[in-house]
């Protein structure tokens, strides 16, 4: 599949839905996200309208997860009506343009909570040990 | 993974279920394990997904953060939309606002930029048209001039060849001097029995006539030589 322009060659109809979402490129085990503006009825993998970012899942050797945002147009799409994906949306409200999604708080909630239970499991070993 | 694309197979009624936003969690099956067609296996029939556990009190707090998100975002949009409208009334970005006299001028400018280019062009043009004339009026003459001499060349070559003609005519056989020719050719015999070598050099090799002996005693064997030859 041939990478469309981050200028978009994507047809779209005037008050077609828009949506702001992520774009899986990248490989098996090794995925990699354009976060683009497209009709929300297609397929992932069509040409889109707009390329607004991109986002690097995978930390790299500094332990960081890149992020790249066109703030401007997303507010612009936003303005219009675009729609949003859950993923895009956390990633948005973690960027601070939105307010922060709930899964982010139950995500968080979540990790504390399991890491909590591995902290006390690993203590009952060492005091049972 | 089955399960995953057992997912698939019962969403597949959902035109939303692959484009939708409750699709996160769904793992993307490349491969299947079997057609789409073929019905649940009978040791997965009867079985139910576990959902996942989620007490009273995160529901409620989900809930509650669900409910403010969604006002929150509200908002936001609103904000978003209002910037939008506001752009586009301030911004001149792909519609200038001219004045009709500004119009006027600039239509003015286009127009006499386009004339100039015009005249200039239509010189140029004129000059090759001039120079191209010339070129053909000269291929012409030229071709006309060579076209004349061949014609005389051509006469010169038939008025030779009848003036031949002509001086050859004086030795034709006619029917009024058949009869002198006749004499003549009898009166003097030729005879072309004789070798030639490789320089050009006659060998008569025969002393006597053939012919004057060949007249009063024909024999068979000159008429032998006469077919041989």
């Amino acid at each position: 599949m041939p990478l469309s322009p981050a200028s978009g060659i994507g047809r779209f109809y005037a008050k077609s839905a828009k949506i702001i979402r992520f774009v899986r490129l990248g490989c098996t085990n090794r995925p990699f996200y354009h976060i683009v503006v497209m009709e929300r009825r297609k397929n992932q993998h069509q040409p889109v309208i707009e390329q607004v970012g991109s986002y690097d899942p995978l930390p790299n050797d500094s332990n960081e997860r890149l992020v790249a945002l066109n703030t401007e147009r997303i507010r612009h799409w936003l303005g219009k009506g675009a729609h949003l994906s859950t993923p895009a949306a956390e990633l948005l409200g973690i960027a601070g343009l939105l307010p922060i999604h709930p899964r982010t708080y139950m995500s968080a909630w979540r990790n504390r909570r399991a890491a909590a239970e591995a902290e006390a499991s690993a203590e009952k070993a060492e005091s049972n040990s | 993974m089955l399960r995953a694309g057992c997912q698939v197979l019962t969403q597949t009624a959902l035109p939303a279920g692959k484009t939708g936003g409750n699709s996160f969690a769904l793992e993307f099956v490349r491969w299947r394990r079997k057609p789409r067609w073929l019905p649940v296996a009978k040791s997965k029939v009867f079985r139910v997904p576990e959902r996942k556990k989620q007490t009273e009190e995160e529901r409620t707090e989900l809930m509650r953060l669900h409910n403010q998100y969604k006002t929150q975002l509200r908002s936001v949009r609103q904000y978003l939309r209002e910037e939008v409208v506001r752009h586009e009334e301030t911004s001149t970005a792909d519609h200038i606002v001219l004045t009709p006299e500004q119009e006027e001028a600039e239509f003015q400018k286009c127009l006499d930029l386009n004339a100039a280019w015009n005249a200039r062009i239509a010189k140029e043009r004129e000059a090759r048209l001039a120079k191209e004339r010339e070129e053909k009026v000269a291929y012409v003459q030229e071709r006309l001039e060579a076209k004349q001499l061949r014609e005389e060349e051509r006469r010169e070559q038939a008025n030779q060849r009848v003036l031949r003609e002509i001086e050859l005519s004086k030795t034709y056989i006619t029917r009024e001097n058949l009869d002198a020719a006749i004499e003549a050719a009898l009166a003097n015999p030729v005879d072309h029995n004789f070798a030639i070598d490789l320089d050009g050099n006659l060998y008569r090799g025969r002393n006597t006539s053939q012919l004057t002996e060949a007249s009063p005693n024909p024999n068979p064997e000159p008429n032998q030589q006469a077919l041989s030859n």
